[in-house]
């Protein structure tokens, strides 16, 4: 075989041809987008159907026509004390306070859990202990010690959000492979760049998943918080219309919130794919 | 210059046993040379290269580097991975800068010198890529390039080339050589193929297993050919060359009793 000195050069055309082919997509990765609008075609084309065909009654299944005109009515003329806009910004304000404080706290106390055997150890148990508790079985504890207002359901958001988010921060420390730890301490790393250079970047993708478990979770507690003990909200919105049989308004209603968490989740891909496009890579 | 005393390090296994990883072992590494541990999987040649890079405390011995002795891993000495290490999200050019980052460098010179080092390494336009667009062989060639980006006393390679393929592995050997009579960069490099022993090294220890141990020193002279060959051909099959490879093989295979059999 031949060999020269210089053939790393002589070798960069062949390289650069191999790179380019590109084996195809495996199936698990083309896209499903057509497929799943197909299929919310196909749904919604079954629910005119039943409510045209009479196939149940209109209390159980107002038609989507009834729909969107109830729709149009709560935007502009409000229903249970407040339009579907101030209820829309009163359950966002509410997770969103619920995520930045999760996320403030969480990350760093995560991180720091898997970093830190003592951390790890005082901060672990309590954090499982309440984790494993259905949120609203706490929730009248914290009505009575903090009222019935905004703090308590903010809190009791916060909590679920909160151990995600302070979970998956430790797990994406511990993921950390070793070499390259070794690797940059051998290249001359100090502890603080140790953390700011390797660690946090590689917990980031990590840290994102449980952000995304997180807003699962708020939103699951809060419409249920809402259900419970509120004055506005959808989940309120949704509960006082069901007291008057007012299908349509739940409908409306779930529509929404349906909308809104898949505003969310796609705005967690968007920011998973600007901030970690290397993910699952290397 | 790198000196091993009497180095040994012991495991603890997890059925509360230990194993002795490495027994005894002294070895000088003087300026300019790349000295090759060769030996079958479990003789402790990985042990030795992580205690040198800092990465493992010894049980027992000293390691000194131009008389300091090493407490932890260090910029002075450059770690080349089996497993490339690269971080997926900082380009070609950045992973080689990062040393130089750690160490303060502005970021206009540091890239300056990390593109010097990837035309050293023949991956000039690849600079911008991110890693994991490169080929496992290209990644290792910027594995090296960083390990080099910091201008380290020596270069630590743990079996580097070894999940390469054949032909890719035997253009980094070359690569490596070539490097190495360009820079006269000091080299200790772990590797359980006899004939990359010979082909890169000055110094060939072959070390056996439990405990592990080195049993006999070659001072070879291949490398300095194989940096500027042609052919590969006429050096691996000179008579020499395939004395040595027979030798060391049967070393390999049916190690002395006797430790310390061919040192110094």
């Amino acid at each position: 075989m031949t060999v020269t000195t210089d053939l790393p050069l002589e070798l960069a055309p062949a390289i650069r041809s191999r790179r380019n082919a590109r084996p195809a997509k495996p199936a698990g990765e083309k896209g499903t987008l057509a497929i799943g609008v197909v299929t919310l075609a196909v749904l919604i084309g079954f629910w005119f159907a039943a409510s045209h065909f009479g196939w149940a009654s209109p209390l159980f299944l107002p038609s989507p026509a009834e729909v969107a005109t109830q729709f149009q009515a709560v935007v502009q003329d409000g229903y249970a004390g407040g339009t579907l806009l101030t209820h829309l910004a009163s359950s966002l304000w509410r997770i969103g306070m619920a995520l930045a404080v999760g996320i403030v706290v969480g990350v760093p106390l995560g991180l720091s859990m898997g970093m830190n055997r003592w951390m790890r150890g005082v901060f672990s148990v309590p954090i499982d202990l309440y984790w494993g508790l259905p949120p609203l079985a706490y929730l009248p504890l914290l009505i009575i010690w903090l009222g019935i207002d905004e703090t308590s359901k903010v809190l009791l958001l916060t909590l679920s959000t909160f151990a995600p988010i302070c979970f998956s921060a430790q797990a994406g420390v511990r993921s950390v492979p070793v070499e390259r730890i070794n690797a940059a301490r051998s290249l001359g790393a100090s502890r603080a760049q140790l953390f700011t250079s390797i660690i946090l970047p590689s917990a980031l993708p990590e840290i994102l998943t449980g952000v995304r478990i997180a807003i699962g979770a708020g939103l699951a507690t809060l419409v249920a918080a809402e259900l419970i003990a509120a004055r506005s909200g959808l989940g309120y919105m949704i509960m006082s219309a069901a007291n008057f049989l007012a299908t349509d308004i739940v409908f409306v209603g779930l529509i929404v919130i349906a909308a809104l968490a898949f505003s969310l989740s796609a705005g967690m891909r968007w920011l998973e794919r600007r901030l970690v496009p290397w993910k699952g890579k290397l | 210059m790198l000196q091993v005393r009497e180095a040994s390090v012991v495991f603890p296994t997890s059925d509360g046993r230990s194993v002795q990883a490495l027994d005894r072992v002294s070895l000088d590494l003087p300026p300019d040379s790349i000295v090759v541990a060769v030996g079958a999987s479990g003789c402790g040649k990985s042990t030795l290269l992580n205690a040198i890079a800092g990465f493992l405390p010894l049980t027992e011995g000293s390691i000194r580097l131009d008389g300091e002795p090493i407490e932890g891993p260090g910029g002075d000495r450059g770690v080349v991975f089996q497993k490339d290490t690269l971080l997926p999200w900082a380009s070609v050019v950045d992973n080689v800068a990062l040393g130089l980052r750690y160490k303060g460098v502005p970021k206009r010179e540091r890239r300056e010198r990390a593109r010097a080092l990837l035309r050293l390494v023949g991956l000039a336009d690849f600079a911008d890529k991110p890693p994991y667009e490169l080929s496992g062989g290209m990644r290792q060639r910027v594995g090296i390039a960083r390990a080099l980006a910091t201008d380290p006393k020596i270069l630590l390679m743990d079996e580097p080339f070894g999940a390469l393929d054949s032909l890719t592995r035997e253009t980094m050997q070359q690569l490596l050589a070539g490097i190495w009579a360009q820079t006269g960069k000091q080299v200790l490099f772990i590797t359980h193929s006899i004939e990359e022993a010979l082909l890169l090294g000055t110094t060939i220890v072959v070390m056996s297993p439990r405990p592990g141990r080195i049993v006999a020193r070659f001072d070879v002279d291949f490398v300095r050919d194989f940096a500027s060959a042609l052919e590969i051909g006429p050096i691996v099959s000179g008579r020499r060359f395939v004395e040595l490879r027979e030798e060391i093989r049967a070393l390999i295979h049916n190690p002395p009793l006797s430790r310390h059999g061919a040192l110094q």
